[in-house]
């Protein structure tokens, strides 16, 4: 369900750069409805105000997520910092979402 | 149309439909992590690289149908007529209460349906309307190109179905997202009956508040929040005080508290069993039995009527329970408990030190704020007790003033003919002690 490009290692869970992501959703459909909720939380819970989250609605706009490689829905992609890593699905598994985006918590671990 | 229903189409039968779209599915889908969500069925659509449309999954198609149905309901239900129109205005929805409109009124007030366009419906409006129509797609415009974000405008025109007036209100895109904008039509009658029934309701409310506390003009209620007020409301009994009646003496359990409305009580010292000294005068900005409040049940002093008038009591057990249960009522009790702790040791200090005529002054100040008149009866017998001096000292003084013509005072009448003069003649302890609240000063 993941893939993941993370070059990073475990390590402190500090958090001192802002993570910019996209995820792409089809409208209203039910996972992208929770994807959202599910990287809502992490972000709330782990990254506080240090992050920046585009929402790219692939009904509207089909073409942008072609260009940038993604051909299904939901799907989030990490942009910075370090390696671009992507992650597939309603992101309901948090500690794959949290490796994805280099936060390695103990409970990601 | 979605690849489902092209598929469907082309294929003789649903199921083989099905086979060919799952095929399609495998030969776009092919990582590993993509295939792994798409049978955990986590996936809600593919994106066709040949067409560069996205494809719905079937499971997906089943839930937002039903939602789009929730939404479309959801609409029709809105009294208020809508429409939306697309970038260069043509309608492309209507809800229920507009399409309702239209029919109605035979298309005018531009009351157009859903293919239509709304600019070219204001060009071809009547001449009855054609100056509101026009100003409409002047604001119109403006919302499409951007500029304006809401446009609104009082419409009226005539119809077959009669005369009507209502509020045009175009709301431009709320996103970039959908580049559609929001055009509601209100029925300003309704409008109107809905505002004026609002006030009505308003009305009725404070006037049953007022209602409920014209008879109790004691302060300490007034002050007190609706709510607060109302759980003591049941409780409050109406009486008659009358002058001379003792409510409390010292060391008897106090089985009232009471909130005077226009009679005035004197809280006295008793001194060797028979001598008393005025510690304290309570009128409508107080109440007598204010210790409870403190946690004492017995009184600490004489509670002894001055001028007859009405007042309302509560048992002291049912004021209790209000106490505990109420911080706004606390709160109230302890703002007039410190007041009146300020008033005893103020009359403490200017029975010490003040001669008899200050004193005099401040007492007849105090007592007509308390009453609200400038007229009562008092006999020197009893300024003297209440001022804790001789008889003779009372005469002297009440002359002194009545030769300043500050009083006027008759066999036992006392009538105040200058409040500012007599304010001048007190001692300074009248300017601690005297009510705050402006309005117990006007009488």
């Amino acid at each position: 369900m993941a893939r993941k490009n993370s070059g990073k290692g475990a390590g402190a869970p500090q958090v001192t750069t802002v993570v910019v992501m996209r995820l792409y959703i089809a409208g209203s459909a039910p996972n992208s409805v929770k994807a959202i909720a599910n990287l809502q939380a992490i972000c709330d819970q782990h990254l506080k105000n240090s992050y920046r989250l585009e929402l790219i609605d692939v009904c509207e706009y089909p073409q942008r997520a072609l260009a940038d490689g993604v051909l299904v829905t939901p799907s989030l992609t990490k942009v910075s910092p370090g390696r671009t890593a992507n992650i597939i699905g309603n992101l309901s598994d948090t500690g794959s979402v949290m490796a994805a985006l280099g936060l390695h918590t103990r409970a990601a671990e | 149309m979605t690849l489902d229903a092209q598929l469907a189409a082309r294929s003789p039968s649903k199921s083989e439909a099905a086979a060919a779209f799952q095929t399609w599915i495998r030969r776009v889908v092919t990582g590993a992590a993509e295939l792994r969500a798409l049978d955990d069925g986590q996936l809600d659509a593919i994106i066709d690289p040949a067409t560069g449309n996205a494809i719905m999954l079937p499971a997906a198609q089943v839930v937002l149908h039903g939602s789009r149905r929730i939404v479309r309901n959801a609409f029709d239900a809105l009294p208020s007529g809508i429409c939306v129109l697309d970038p260069t205005g043509t309608v492309v929805m209507t809800n229920r209460a507009w399409r309702a409109f239209a029919v109605a009124r035979a298309g005018a007030g531009l009351g157009i349906g859903e293919g239509g366009n709304f600019l070219v419906a204001c060009r071809n409006a009547d001449a009855g309307e054609r100056v509101h129509a026009l100003a409409v797609a002047v604001g119109l415009r403006r919302v499409l190109d951007g500029s304006l974000s809401q446009f609104r405008r009082d419409y009226a025109c005539r119809s077959p179905g009669g005369n009507c007036a209502f509020t045009l209100i175009i709301t431009g895109p709320a996103n970039n997202a959908s580049p559609h904008v929001i055009v509601t039509r209100e029925n300003v009658r309704e409008r109107k009956q809905t505002r004026a029934s609002h006030g009505r309701g308003r009305a009725r409310r404070n006037r049953i508040v007022t209602l409920a506390r014209a008879g109790t003009p004691n302060r300490l209620l007034a002050s007190l929040p609706a709510r607060d007020y109302a759980r003591l409301r049941g409780s409050l009994e109406p009486v008659t005080l009358t002058y001379g009646e003792i409510l409390f003496e010292p060391g008897q359990p106090m089985r009232h508290v009471y909130f005077p409305s226009d009679c005035v009580v004197s809280l006295l010292t008793i001194v060797e069993g028979h001598r008393a000294l005025e510690v304290g005068l309570v009128g409508r900005e107080g109440m007598v039995g204010s210790r409870l409040a403190l946690g004492s049940t017995q009184s600490s002093v004489r509670a002894l009527v001055q001028g007859t008038g009405a007042a309302v009591r509560i048992a002291s057990a049912r004021f209790l329970r209000a106490f505990r249960e109420s911080p706004a009522l606390q709160r109230t009790m302890l703002r007039f408990a410190d007041t009146l702790m300020t008033q005893v040791s103020q009359t403490a200090v200017c029975n010490c030190f003040h001669v008899v005529e200050e004193r005099l002054a401040r007492w007849l100040l105090m007592t007509r704020e308390r009453l609200q008149t400038s007229e009562f009866h008092l006999t020197h017998e009893f300024l003297a007790d209440m001022l804790g001096v001789r008889r003779v000292g009372v005469t002297t003084a009440a002359s002194s003033l009545q030769r300043q013509k500050l009083i006027r005072y008759q066999r036992g009448n006392i009538r105040i003919l200058d409040q500012r003069g007599l304010e001048a003649a007190a001692c300074a302890c009248y300017q601690q002690v005297r009510i705050k609240d402006p309005d117990a000063r006007s009488a």
